[in-house]
């Protein structure tokens, strides 16, 4: 039997420590409240499908905020080097690989004393190609130190989209139609997950080759039962016979296909090669005047 | 729905989730709309990815033989098309339609269709025989 007094005090004690506990056992989880992005994701191409699926017509220029040095490298780019034998089994780099047909997956890296999360990490089918998302706060490596196609990737949660900062990218292209990249380039991701959708986007800023930040974003769907192709066996051969060191390329102004792609669409070669001018709405009574002959 | 449509669709679901990344386009690589047959002796078949090619000894449109390279699918989405690594033999007498390249001292196609004389085996007119 207990007596009333003790009863009351008993009360009073558990009134006290059942919010405490309750407060503890939540700071003890910090990051269980976050959205879980565990899982295997693969593309949903209803967005840009001709550019990422079968492929961009040559002379694609629209949409990037090119500068003059791309437009340079474009002109002079033939894309049937890519079946040099260097380049054959070159990963796209970040800020391309989303890009693409693509399968990826994230698990979650945690510290097996607390349980926090250390690392979100990724794999991803094309090219075989391995990113750590470090959670835990360190700082991104020096300027000198080397660079991947992947990079090195910092994330912070923002409610629930997770923001990734990645540097220490190499170079490569932004579109196959032969937009450079350069190994300055830097890209902010926001991964925002709907349901079994997860929206990616990429912010891209790149001071060699891009007047400003290059937006893009995509879907992935969550793959509920998976599957087993998960290799990319690439392998290094003799594709189109060619002279030894040969490496394909335009001289300035020789390039006969530069124009295709505003030719097969009707639209004025100087709004395709354009640039960050023409990504915004004010563009529209420019391109209508050029369209009908009566710009200045 | 029958139990053959069913396999089907699931064939075609696990294709596209497989589709090797293109290491370059093929609309800027090829002439899309156009078409060209070529015949002759298959000389080496290179199964792989990202894309395989078939080298082909055949004639030009002036006679003058040349070796053709003809782009294929990748490993990994040919195999779910029941293609494999042994499916082509140099000596095999194949007729091959395809995409010309771009630039004509290439000799380069994309494969739409191929035809081994021999036993009839053919690839490119039946649903999912595709690739990117």
């Amino acid at each position: 039997m207990t007596a009333p007094g003790h009863r009351k005090r008993r009360e009073r004690r558990f009134l006290i420590a059942a919010p405490v506990a309750a407060a503890l056992l939540l700071a003890a989880h910090p990051a269980g409240a976050q959205i879980s992005l565990a899982g295997e994701w693969v593309g949903r191409y209803h967005e840009d499908q001709s550019d990422r699926i079968p492929g961009d017509v040559q002379g694609d220029f629209t949409g990037v905020p090119l500068n003059d040095a791309a437009r340079r490298y474009a002109e002079a780019f033939d894309v049937t080097r890519v079946a040099v034998l260097e380049h054959q089994c070159q990963p796209y780099n970040l800020p391309h690989i989303y890009r693409g047909p693509l399968q990826f997956r994230i698990w979650e890296e945690k510290d097996p004393q607390t349980q926090e999360i250390i690392a979100y990490r990724q794999y991803l089918g094309t090219y075989m190609q391995w990113r750590t998302i470090w959670m835990d706060g360190r700082p991104h490596p020096p300027e000198y130190a080397p660079h991947t196609f992947m990079g090195f990737s910092t994330g912070r949660w923002h409610g629930d989209i997770l923001t990734v900062e990645t540097t220490h990218i190499k170079k490569e292209f932004y579109r196959r139609s032969g937009i450079p990249s350069s190994d300055l380039t830097t890209v902010v991701e926001h991964y925002i997950r709907h349901g079994d959708v997860l929206s990616h986007v990429m912010i891209i800023t790149d001071p060699v080759y891009l007047t400003e930040p290059y937006v893009n974003s995509q879907e992935f769907v969550l793959l509920e039962r998976g599957n087993q192709n998960w290799l990319y066996n690439c392998e290094y051969v003799m594709e189109v016979p060619m002279p030894k060191h040969e490496v394909p390329f335009y001289l300035p102004g020789k390039n006969p296909f530069i124009e295709d792609f505003a030719d097969k669409f009707g639209l004025p070669f100087e709004a395709v090669f354009g640039g960050a001018e023409t990504l915004y709405p004010e563009y529209m009574p420019k391109l209508e005047a050029l369209m009908n002959g009566t710009a200045q | 729905m029958g139990f053959n449509a069913r396999l089907l669709l699931a064939a075609l679901a696990v294709a596209a989730v497989g589709a090797a990344q293109a290491h370059h386009s093929f609309t800027a690589t090829y002439f899309e709309d156009r078409t060209i047959t070529i015949e002759g002796k298959l000389l080496q078949f290179m199964f792989r990815n990202p894309h395989s090619f078939v080298h082909v000894e055949a004639p030009d449109e002036d006679g003058n033989l040349r070796r053709w390279a003809v782009e294929w699918g990748g490993a990994g989405q040919l195999s779910g098309q029941g293609v494999t690594s042994q499916t082509l033999r140099p000596g095999d007498i194949v007729t091959i339609e395809g995409n010309p390249g771009r630039d004509p001292g290439d000799y380069r196609l994309r494969m739409l269709y191929l035809r081994r004389k021999s036993d009839g085996f053919d690839w490119g007119r039946r649903p999912g025989e595709t690739f990117n």
